[in-house]
């Protein structure tokens, strides 16, 4: 069946030369485009400098996506951040969209960090995976609750006092 | 490997580097018969991959069926978040908090990444329907003023919400 209607979004991390981690964040489908450019400071990951170009065909204009985005230079990833991106470039006046784009985007900055977390662990299998899950515990203890891996029943849980 | 540069992009006098996190969002929507919208969502990234299709009753926003496909991910007890995909059907994807409840009964009791391709087909809900309705007056009238179009069908849409007023 022919579809209807398509989103396409894409965030990309890419870490420059100078230490600082810039994010690339896109969204396109039949009726917007909407980019931003976020780059951070580690090892605060500090947002140092924030672009934005929105094209919607949904809303009229009332404000600057440029001027709204850079209300979040000099805010930190880190706890409250949702809270703190929301009231920045909520509300009213503000965009939505872009507030997800913030989001999404340092969240995208963690997983970078993650993956390499993840890596020495990827080959092993099975039970070994399993206790290597539980031993993250001692290092993310905010991990429980979190997901099935986490949840109550799963075999990853026995013996972790909760 | 070339890559096309955003407009936005801040810095362009540096050298372009290795990307070492990509994460794609897929959303694509069918308006069938009898009212649903069907939801195909793909999540691909570095650590993980999965995807879900999901039928959706326009009206009420209520998820009538759904299934899922893991098919990456870090921990041998990932998968069992499949099953607990069926805690969506029965729920809306309208109305307040109707995000957080996804992420609730979706993300934390089975995988967070499930959630988030839910969450982003919810959001295409309304916007789907309103590009079929733009493709089809198109088809009528080639050179119709399309932002007029889409600013009545808003207002004539009141439970579409709005994402955005910038430019």
């Amino acid at each position: 069946m022919i579809l209807d209607f398509i989103r396409n979004k894409i965030v990309e991390v890419e870490p420059l030369a100078d230490g600082n981690v810039t994010v690339y964040w896109r969204l396109r489908d039949s009726l917007q485009s909407v980019e931003i450019t976020l780059k951070f400071q580690p090892p605060d990951l500090v947002i140092t400098e924030a672009k934005a170009d929105v094209k919607p065909l949904l809303h009229g204009q009332s404000a600057s996506a440029q001027a709204l985005i850079q209300k979040v230079e000099g805010v930190r990833v880190g706890p409250g951040l949702r809270k703190i991106v929301s009231g920045l470039l909520s509300g009213s006046e503000g965009c939505e969209l872009l507030t997800r784009a913030v989001l999404e985007s340092s969240n995208a900055v963690i997983l970078h960090f993650t993956r390499y977390t993840l890596q020495p662990g990827d080959d092993i299998e099975g039970d070994a995976k399993i206790a290597a899950a539980r031993a993250n515990l001692k290092f993310n203890p905010r991990m429980i609750g979190n997901c099935v891996v986490y949840g109550p029943g799963s075999p990853v849980m026995q013996g972790v006092e909760q | 490997m070339a890559r096309a540069a955003p407009s936005c992009r801040a810095w362009s006098s540096e050298e372009e580097l290795m990307i070492t996190l990509s994460r794609s969002q897929l959303v694509g929507a069918e308006l069938m018969d009898g009212g649903l919208v069907r939801f195909n969502g793909v999540q691909e990234d570095h650590i993980y991959g999965m995807e879900i299709q999901m039928d959706v009753n326009i009206p009420t926003g209520e998820v009538v069926a759904i299934k899922g496909w893991m098919k990456r991910y870090t921990n041998p007890i990932c998968p069992r978040a499949v099953e607990i995909l069926q805690n969506a059907v029965g729920m809306s994807l309208r109305g307040a908090d109707w995000e957080r409840k996804v992420m609730r009964e979706i993300g934390r009791k089975g995988c967070e990444h499930f959630a988030e391709i839910v969450i982003e087909c919810g959001r295409c809900l309304d916007q789907a329907r309103l590009a079929k309705d733009l493709e089809e007056a198109l088809k009528v009238e080639p050179s119709l003023d399309q932002h007029q179009f889409v600013a009545k069908w808003v207002r004539d849409h009141p439970e579409m919400r709005e994402d955005c007023r910038v430019s």
